[in-house]
């Protein structure tokens, strides 16, 4: 039987993929798929000690992360296509009108 | 047998994750990051969790890589040029690396306590995961459930006057 | 338990051998006469016109983003289908809040157009 900690740092890498995926991307769209990379090792971790613990609480919490990432892709979305027609592209340079 | 089939997904999991960020093309990002979908898909059938496997294919792989395929297209995003790593970039990574380097050290020095809860995969396989599921959501977690149909009007609402030229 | 799901595997490895397999076999073994109308791709056997990455309509997203909230509902419904026996009347009373919640976005959604192709 696999331990724990093989999922856990598994998850924790993909975790630190994402992030330097958001870190370094320019690219909105791309910074959005890094965040649901991110969000789905979180998920992963919920599910691995929701089994080591033999308690079902941690699924239901990934259900309902799947559900908000569902609306935030609507939402997001939706808001890069908006953004787009305004400036004709996605970079997040380009996103500077409130920049100090 | 097990611990080799983890460690294959496992790798194809990391590799297609890093993929997603190191493509120019954001249609190859995305591709890789459906694969990465489908081996964590494959990662929670091992886990006893095959409800989710199924949700994670459904809702994941299946909706919302559909809606980011489509914007890309809508877009016409084109391969990013120019400059690839910048300042920024160096400075994220070493920050990345420096947060998987703590989580290691946080993991190593760790153990699991804590009371074992009464489900355990003999009680998966009896009873059936869905129904386990569904015991606790719809008695222990009634009202997130509830809020979160108020939370999908919110986004229905937004996502409609967003993209919606006249409304 | 994992040997339930030996048929799936069995089925990804025989997709994927055979797509590799086809486009191995077709530029290995086939013949190849490129001339300037078998080289244009195929378009219903009409002239190809224009380029193919052409940026297409905003409508096309507003379907598949009612198509993922509503199919997150269709998700909620299958554990309350196996289990909406046991939980009686109280169960489908907390199924209608639910779905009638969602059927005022529906109701949103329809009234402001948003389901007419224009």
């Amino acid at each position: 039987m696999l331990s724990l900690h093989s999922y856990l740092i598994l998850s924790a890498i993909l975790f630190s993929i994402g992030a330097i995926g958001v870190l370094i991307r320019r690219n909105a769209i791309v910074i959005f798929m890094c965040v649901e990379l991110m969000l789905n090792s979180v998920n992963l971790t919920f599910i691995a000690f929701s089994k080591y613990l033999g308690n079902m609480d941690g699924q239901i919490f990934v259900f309902f992360v799947m559900t908000v990432a569902a609306a935030e892709a609507a939402v997001g979305l939706a808001l890069m296509i908006a953004f787009y027609k305004n400036r004709e592209s996605i970079d997040v340079e380009d996103l500077n009108l409130m920049k100090w | 047998m097990e611990t080799i089939f983890f460690t294959i997904v496992a790798a194809v999991t990391v590799l297609s994750g890093i993929m997603v960020v190191t493509c120019r093309n954001p249609i190859n990002s995305a591709l890789s990051l459906i694969l990465t979908f489908f081996c964590i898909a494959t990662l929670y059938v091992t886990l006893d969790a095959p409800f989710m496997a199924a949700v994670q294919v459904l809702v994941y792989a299946g909706a919302i890589m559909v809606l980011i395929v489509f914007v890309i297209m809508l877009l016409n995003i084109r391969s990013e040029v120019g400059r690839r790593y910048t300042h920024a970039g160096i400075i994220g990574t070493v920050v990345g690396f420096l947060m998987l380097v703590l989580t290691f050290n946080f993991l190593n020095n760790s153990s699991l306590t804590g009371a074992k809860g009464l489900i355990t995969t003999d009680v998966i396989n009896k009873i059936g995961h869905t129904e386990l599921i569904a015991r606790s959501m719809f008695t222990d977690f009634l009202l997130p459930f509830e809020i979160t149909s108020i939370l999908l009007l919110v986004a229905i609402i937004g996502a409609v006057i967003l993209s919606k030229k006249k409304i | 338990m994992l040997g339930a799901y030996l048929p799936i595997i069995f089925l990804v490895v025989i997709a994927a051998v055979f797509g590799f397999a086809s486009l191995c076999f077709s530029s290995l073994i086939g013949q190849k006469k490129p001339s300037e109308v078998k080289l244009a791709p195929y378009e219903c056997g009409c002239e190809p016109v224009g380029s193919a990455r052409e940026r297409f309509s905003v409508k096309f997203y507003i379907i598949a983003m009612l198509f993922i909230l509503f199919d997150i509902e269709a998700v909620f419904l299958y554990p309350w289908a196996i289990i909406y026996k046991k939980l009686g009347m109280f169960g489908v009373m907390e199924m209608a809040v639910f779905i009638v919640i969602l059927f005022v976005g529906y109701i949103y959604v329809w009234k402001k157009g948003a389901l007419e192709w224009e």
